[in-house]
């Protein structure tokens, strides 16, 4: 103990501190009137309740990740069947000069292409049919 | 306490912390014997924390109070002086700081229940020193580590603050004190060579 603590001790225990015989008989007055605090029952129930309700919410939360993964693990994962939409061979591979037509499945868009074709063929044949009975018709 | 109250038994040589752990279990005796132990302790620190003796005693009885009623809630792993001052600091600071619209009592500016308590002595007292130059929290630690001989660690706890807080605190604190004790010493030498 250093000079500086020895004082500081010294010099607490010269403060005055008795307890008046009134303040004495005060403090057990109160004392006996004050009701201790149980471990407070209500406490005691929100503690179980609150124990409770988190239990039952982690049971319902690891039985709802078992069973989305026992559903997916009876689904086999569905490779989708993939048809090619194009044979494309590159002209430049010797001896592949045969061009694969394409096989796309396009008929919804090119329905009208082919019908506007038909129509323009038609016409074609008429035009021809026409000149040639100009030309039978002139000659 | 519902029951009889029961008188303190001069010769109970139980630990603070036993008698804590018999009152816990129902004894009015144990803690009957906690309050004579503590009561003038407690009493000397609360002079020194509030503006008057009226309130200092009526922060001791709300510390007996209170810790008798939440008895059950003292954890035994702590010293029993630390838990009742950390009870008893919390009232001096309730009291220090009263409610909004509470009725306050109007206290004597020039009355110092310190200086009141302090008995004629033949130098100035250390504590009266300590007040002038060291924040309450300053003051509060150095009492708990050399009046109550707390540890470091205890005057941390007992004042709701970390062990490093405490241990920088102290040392500030003793250094202040310190030189302010050599400023005071040159200055009675000074007056006695004129």
């Amino acid at each position: 103990m250093d000079n500086l603590e020895r004082r500081l001790k010294e010099d607490a225990a010269v403060i005055e501190a008795e307890v008046s015989p009134e303040l004495a008989l005060r403090i057990r007055a109160s004392l006996h009137a004050a009701e201790r605090a149980r471990p407070d029952e209500r406490a005691d129930n929100a503690g179980f309740s609150l124990w409770w309700i988190s239990s039952l919410t982690g049971v319902a939360a690891a039985l709802l990740v078992i069973t989305i993964l026992s559903r997916n693990a009876d689904v086999t994962p569905e490779t989708p069947r993939v048809e090619p939409s194009a044979n494309i061979v590159p002209e430049n591979v010797p001896g592949n000069d045969v061009f694969m037509p394409l096989n796309a499945e396009t008929a919804e868009l090119t329905g009208p292409l082919e019908e506007e074709l038909e129509r323009l063929k038609s016409d074609l044949e008429k035009a021809r049919e026409s000149v040639e009975r100009d030309l039978r018709e002139s000659f | 306490m519902t029951r009889k109250p029961a008188e303190s038994d001069a010769n109970d040589e139980r630990s603070d912390e036993q008698l804590a752990d018999a009152a816990k279990e129902g004894s009015d005796a144990a803690f009957a014997e906690l309050v004579a132990r503590y009561q003038e302790r407690l009493l000397r620190f609360l002079l020194t924390r509030c503006a008057s003796r009226a309130d200092a005693e009526d922060a001791l009885q709300d510390t007996f109070i209170n810790a008798y009623r939440y008895l059950a809630s003292f954890d035994p792993r702590w010293r029993f002086s630390t838990w009742i001052y950390r009870i008893g600091i919390r009232n001096a600071l309730r009291l220090a700081r009263p409610a909004t619209g509470a009725e306050v009592d109007v206290v004597d500016p020039s009355a110092d229940p310190l200086k009141d308590a302090i008995r004629a002595s033949d130098r100035d007292n250390l504590w009266l020193t300590a007040r002038e130059v060291l924040s309450a929290d300053a003051y509060t630690a150095l009492w708990l580590r050399y009046v109550e001989d707390l540890s470091v660690r205890e005057v941390g706890d007992a004042m709701e603050r970390n062990t490093s807080w405490a241990k920088v605190t102290l040392l500030r604190a003793r250094n202040r004190v310190g030189a302010a004790i050599t400023a005071q010493q040159g200055a009675a030498e000074g007056e006695m060579y004129g």
